[in-house]
C-alpha cells in the first residue's frame, strides 16, 4: 500500500477511535470503592506484602499503603490501577495535591489529587519513606 | 534461482479491516454492555504501538530482508511458489512462530521486545496491535533461516508471516467465548489466547501458538481457559505510564540497568540478558516458576491442575 494512503489512514483511524472512545465516556479514571478494594489492588501488584494500613484519599482515586516492607501508593492507570513502593521518591505539593517523581522508568511520575488537609498529611507520611 | 518474486504486503492492506473490526467490537460492547472493555488512553497507546511497529518495519525491515536474501543466495534449494508450497510454508512458519514466541517469554533479551504486547490491562482488538518496535534487535530472524535454506523464498516467508499476524488479530477479544470444539482443538482461539495474556500464576508462560494450538499441545505448554479462574490481564508488575516510548523501551532499560550495576561477574551480567524475566543474581526477584511455586504454597489444592505443576519437595 502506498505510504501516501497508509499514513493518512492510520492517522485518521487512530485519532477517530480515540475521539470516539472519549465521547463514549471511556476516559473515566478508576476509583477504589473502599479500603478492601484498595487492599485488593495493592495485593494484585504485591501479593506477598499485605497492607498493614490503608488510607484512601477523599475522591477514592488513590490510596496510601503501609506494609512491613515500607510505604507505597495505588493510583489509577486509566480504568485500572497500579501500585509502587515509594523508595527514592521526590514529593512536591501542587495546587491540586501531590506530584511524585519515582526513580522508575515504568512509572516515572504520579499526580495525586488531594484536598488541602490530605496533601499535608500524605506529604509528611510519604517523606518519612522517601 | 528466482529472486524477483513479490508477494503483497498483507499487513498494511489489512489496516482498513483492523480499523473496521475495532469499531465493530466497540459497538458490540457499547450495545450489549459486555464482551470486553475499552479505555481511551490504553487503546490510544496500543494503536500508537501498532503504528510504530509498521514504521519500524519500514525503517529497519531491510536488515531482516537483507539477511534473508543472503541466505537465499547461499541455498541451492528452491521449492517454488505453488499453493501447496505456500500452505506448507505457512504451517512451518507457524511452528517457527511458536518457538520465537516461547523464546520471547523465556529469554529476557527477547522479552524486552515482546513485553509491550502484554503491557495492557485490557484485552480487546486494539491490544492485538500493541506490537513491538524493537523486534529486529532480538535477532530472532535467525529462527526463520531454516525455512529459507530449505528453499522457501524470503518474500513468501514474510508473506505467510503477515498472514499469521492477521490471523492473530481477531483472537484478541473478550467478545467471543468459545468456538466449536473441533476448532478449539486445532486452532488458536480467543479463549486460548486470553489465557496467554493472563498474569494469574496459572496462566503465566503458556499457549504460545500463533495459528495452530497444536504446537502447545505437542510441546506441553497448553493451558485451557478455566471457568473458575477469570483471566487477569496485564503484566506481573503493571506499568504506571501510557507513554508509548516508555512502553516500547522499558525492559531494554531494565536490562541495561541490571547488567551494568557494579559488583557483578560477567556471567551474572550475561544472565540478566538471557535468563527468564524475573531472574536476578541475588534471588531478590521472581521468575514465573517462582511465582507459580509461591502461589501453590498458599493454594496447595491447585497443584497439579492446568498451569500449576504438582507440589514437590522442591516447590514446598
Amino acid at each position: 500500500m502506498p505510504l501516501s494512503i497508509l499514513v493518512p489512514m492510520v492517522g485518521l483511524g487512530i485519532s477517530g477511535i480515540a475521539v470516539l472512545l472519549h465521547l463514549l465516556g471511556l476516559s473515566r479514571q478508576a476509583t477504589l470503592a473502599d479500603e478492601a478494594a484498595a487492599r485488593a489492588a495493592w495485593l494484585r501488584e504485591f501479593p506477598g506484602d499485605a497492607p498493614l494500613r490503608v488510607t484512601l484519599c477523599h475522591d477514592r482515586s488513590a490510596a496510601l499503603i503501609a506494609t512491613d516492607t515500607g510505604r507505597g501508593v495505588i493510583w489509577p492507570m486509566g480504568a485500572d490501577t497500579t501500585a509502587r513502593y515509594l523508595n527514592g521518591a521526590q514529593i512536591k505539593p501542587t495546587r491540586t495535591g501531590l506530584h511524585i517523581d519515582l526513580p522508575d522508568y515504568t512509572a516515572p511520575r504520579i499526580q495525586l489529587t488531594l484536598d488541602a488537609g490530605e496533601t499535608a498529611e500524605w506529604q509528611n507520611s510519604l517523606e518519612e519513606t522517601a | 534461482m528466482s529472486d524477483m518474486i513479490t508477494f503483497p504486503d498483507v499487513v498494511n492492506w489489512a489496516v482498513p479491516f483492523f480499523i473496521a473490526a475495532i469499531l465493530a467490537e466497540l459497538l458490540w460492547i457499547a450495545i450489549r454492555g459486555r464482551g470486553g472493555r475499552y479505555e481511551t488512553r490504553d487503546a490510544l497507546t496500543s494503536l500508537l504501538m501498532g503504528a510504530g511497529n509498521v514504521a519500524s518495519g519500514i525503517l529497519l525491515g531491510f536488515i531482516t530482508y537483507g539477511f534473508f536474501m543472503v541466505l537465499w543466495e547461499i541455498t541451492p534449494l528452491d521449492l517454488g511458489t505453488s499453493v501447496t508450497m505456500i500452505a506448507l510454508c505457512f504451517v512451518l512458519d507457524d511452528l517457527r512462530y511458536y518457538w520465537v514466541h516461547r523464546f520471547g517469554h523465556r529469554i529476557r533479551w527477547v522479552w524486552a521486545s515482546h513485553v509491550n504486547h502484554h503491557s495492557s490491562q485490557h484485552y480487546n482488538l486494539t491490544t492485538a496491535l500493541r506490537q513491538t518496535w524493537t523486534g529486529t534487535f532480538t535477532f530472532m530472524m535467525v529462527v526463520r533461516a531454516p525455512l529459507i535454506l530449505l528453499g522457501f523464498h524470503p518474500a513468501m516467508v514474510l508473506f505467510v508471516g503477515g498472514l499469521n499476524l492477521i490471523y492473530q488479530f481477531w483472537i484478541h477479544t473478550d467478545a467471543i467465548g468459545k468456538m466449536p470444539r473441533w476448532f478449539e482443538a486445532v486452532m488458536n482461539t480467543p479463549s486460548h489466547h486470553r489465557v496467554h495474556h493472563g498474569r494469574n500464576p496459572r496462566y503465566l508462560d503458556c499457549n504460545y501458538a500463533g495459528v495452530f494450538i497444536i504446537w502447545d499441545k505437542i510441546f506441553g505448554t497448553f493451558v485451557p481457559e478455566m471457568e473458575e479462574e477469570k483471566v487477569d490481564y496485564g503484566l506481573v508488575h503493571n506499568l504506571g505510564t501510557f507513554n508509548p516510548i516508555r512502553v516500547a523501551f522499558h525492559e531494554w532499560m531494565g536490562i541495561f540497568r541490571d547488567a551494568t550495576q557494579p559488583g557483578l561477574t560477567w556471567r551474572e551480567r550475561l544472565n540478566y540478558c538471557i535468563m527468564p524475566p524475573g531472574w536476578s543474581h541475588d534471588g531478590s526477584r521472581e521468575t514465573s516458576t517462582a511465582i507459580k511455586a509461591r502461589h501453590m504454597q498458599t493454594h496447595p489444592e491447585a497443584s497439579g491442575t492446568p498451569g500449576l505443576p504438582p507440589l514437590t519437595e522442591h516447590t514446598l
